[in-house]
């Protein structure tokens, strides 16, 4: 609301309104500063997003070609070793995490984009479309969605990455949406909604300047939880050999070295190095969406702060017994 | 009672969405599915069988709608005809002898997850403010962002293949002949204890967190600080007062938690080649044979909805606000 008030009032506050962009930022550090969960998990998702994008131009070795002995164990030539058919997992890994990371970030887009739409729909014009959107989010959400896109895959035959990012993120709106619907519901019922529509103010720009912009915190949860999930579920597809075992990603890594047995052939790295990726990436995720969760809900915030409280607590119960004594 | 009916119907109609679903599904794909599923069968069968399950599936020439119907009816009625992979076998015998160590496996690792996720999770929301509670969310987050396959592998390879403590694959010892004899009851358990592992690690860290939550949020309320006031007892307010009302929310994500388990559960059966629902659903998928294809997705949504209505009846049970 801030926000709105400022970009009318520009002309007479020019220096605020330059600042803007560096507020922003400002925020965005604010997030970062003193929360250790969040720093770890940003920083070392910064690393990964890096590594992924420029690393494959520095890789000595093709991650698709045959470049040594097979299952050549991890050392100076060959980092993380090579697999069964002789190529360099390092590589590998760097060129899959493009195409791993590339689905689930698509995927994300394409899940926030449908649960926003579907979610202030929903919470913002209520009655018959409410309870339409809502029974579809709610069966949606009941089937229980890997079988699904299992079966769906199944019967499109070996997809590729850019399928496997639609298929995940057609299915997986209803759980940013509903959260969505229900913080909409909740900020329809404010003051300033409802002098932007005694104003006269239309619809998309009610929903758009007043609504949305309130909405950021929770839209950034829901983008993040879903790129964690098409992250593992991509994976998870692949590894079953339903998606495009020619393409390098951390999930046909996974399926190439379960289909050539490597941790019986004594290639552990082949399996491992992907997996605990894939896990750490995951994790990675995990702690960014609580932080922003704790944000969100400070209600769940322990710590400092209820330490801080624990201590004033004591104080006064000392302060109270001294007093009866 | 309307709580009820209304719940019964919704799962009804998201049962009848997903036979739809189902049905549509090979009508929609590109290519022709009956020529991939005969593919699939080549060899095995002569032209008349052949035009015998084409009519047993409902890939008969009549109108849309009319496939439709014997669609459902095949369906209520269990005939879903003979499946492709283990021809001559009924698809429904198939679904017979696998469903029983899915729901086994599934049934006692939620449980067993569902019931530690609650003791620890009042535990971390009573001892909040030292430094294990305040490490414990972010782990907590880490273990429950661990996807299922990975944890599996893991599990697989540290304690199946390299300490070699348990059997790495099937349910039980194959030379044993089944039954309820203490040797196969101990070597089906023995069999058991990886994958059980892996369920609770993957599934655990979800539960205690949603128990925390929701009972830090009790912790503030009202009746807490009134039932303290009367001098009820400790473990009395967390019992009959606290864990009750907190309890709730984690009944509401069973819905979710259960879609979870039945994903990871297909991997870990794939990977420690369990014979239940989601490896066979992998078999089928090789062998191109739809019929058990479809028949097992319907199950697998089948058995998540039913898990939803019981979570739903134990809702009923613990908020006598819903009783009218």
């Amino acid at each position: 609301m801030t926000d709105h008030s400022m970009s009318t009032d520009r002309s007479s506050m020019p220096p605020k309104a330059q600042s803007r962009p560096w507020r922003r930022l400002r925020n965005i550090a604010a997030f970062f500063q003193g929360n250790l969960s969040a720093s770890i998990g940003g920083g070392l998702m910064a690393l990964v997003i890096v590594a992924c994008l420029i690393g494959p131009w520095f890789t000595a070795h093709a991650p698709d070609e045959r470049v040594a002995r097979p299952h050549v164990e991890p050392n100076a030539e060959h980092l993380l070793g090579t697999t069964r058919q002789g190529r360099d997992v390092f590589s590998q890994l760097l060129h899959g995490g493009r195409a791993s990371l590339s689905v689930a970030f698509i995927a994300g887009a394409i899940s926030t984009v449908i649960s926003i739409l579907v979610g202030i729909s929903a919470g913002y014009f209520g009655g018959r479309i409410d309870q339409w959107l809502n029974f579809a989010m709610n069966v949606v959400l009941v089937f229980p969605q890997l079988p699904l896109l299992i079966v769906l895959a199944a019967f499109l035959g070996q997809v590729g990455p850019v399928v496997i990012a639609l298929l995940i993120g057609i299915t997986s709106w209803p759980w940013g949406a509903r959260v969505v619907r229900s913080q909409t519901m909740a900020i329809r019922q404010k003051e300033f909604i409802l002098s932007a529509e005694c104003m006269g103010e239309n619809r998309l720009r009610i929903v758009l300047v007043e609504i949305l912009p309130n909405l950021i915190s929770i839209v950034a949860g829901s983008f993040v939880g879903v790129v964690m999930y098409a992250l593992i579920n991509e994976a998870g597809l692949e590894f079953l050999g339903l998606g495009d075992p020619t393409i390098v990603t951390w999930g046909t890594m996974l399926y190439w070295a379960q289909s050539s047995a490597a941790l019986y052939t004594g290639g552990w790295w082949e399996m491992i190095v992907p997996a605990v990726t894939i896990a750490l990436v995951g994790g990675a995720m995990a702690l960014i969406n609580m932080s922003i969760d704790q944000v969100s809900n400070p209600k769940l915030k322990t710590g400092p702060h209820i330490k801080r409280w624990r201590k004033l607590n004591r104080l006064i119960q000392a302060k109270r017994q001294g007093g009866t004594s | 009672m309307r709580y009820i009916t209304s719940r019964f119907l919704f799962y009804f109609v998201a049962f009848l969405i997903a036979i739809s679903f189902n049905f549509l599904l090979p009508r929609i794909m590109p290519g022709d599915p009956v020529d991939a599923l005969f593919a699939g069968a080549a060899g095995q069968l002569d032209p008349s069988q052949m035009d015998a399950i084409r009519a047993m599936y409902g890939f008969s020439d009549g109108p849309m709608w009319l496939q439709y119907l014997q669609y459902v009816k095949s369906v209520f009625t269990g005939d879903l005809g003979p499946s492709v992979l283990m021809y001559p076998t009924d698809v429904t015998t198939v679904l017979g002898f696998t469903f029983p160590w899915t729901l086994f496996l599934i049934g006692l690792g939620v449980s067993t997850a569902i019931i530690l996720g609650l003791i620890l999770g009042t535990i971390a929301a009573y001892k909040r403010g030292n430094w294990f509670a305040s490490l414990f969310p972010p782990m907590a987050a880490v273990l429950s962002s661990m996807p299922a396959v990975v944890t599996a592998l893991l599990v697989f390879y540290i304690f199946g293949l390299k300490l070699q403590w348990f059997p790495m694959s099937y349910a039980a010892d194959p030379s044993l002949e089944p039954g309820w004899s203490a040797e196969y009851v101990g070597s089906v358990a023995h069999h058991a204890v990886l994958p059980l592992l892996v369920i609770v690690l993957v599934s655990l860290a979800q539960w205690v967190m949603t128990m925390r939550n929701a009972m830090i949020n009790v912790l503030g309320e009202d009746i807490i600080t009134m039932a303290e006031a009367k001098g009820l007892s400790q473990t009395r307010i967390m019992l009959r007062y606290a864990s009750r009302n907190a309890v709730l929310p984690v009944v509401t994500s069973v819905a979710m938690g259960l879609g979870f388990a039945v994903a990871g559960q297909i991997f870990i059966e794939i990977v420690f080649n369990y014979p239940g629902v989601g490896n066979t659903l992998l078999k089928a998928i090789n062998a191109r044979d739809y019929p058990l294809v479809q028949a097992l997705l319907l199950l697998i949504v089948a058995f998540v909805l039913i898990g939803n209505f019981i979570a739903d009846l134990t809702y009923l049970w613990l908020d006598p606000r819903l009783r009218k």
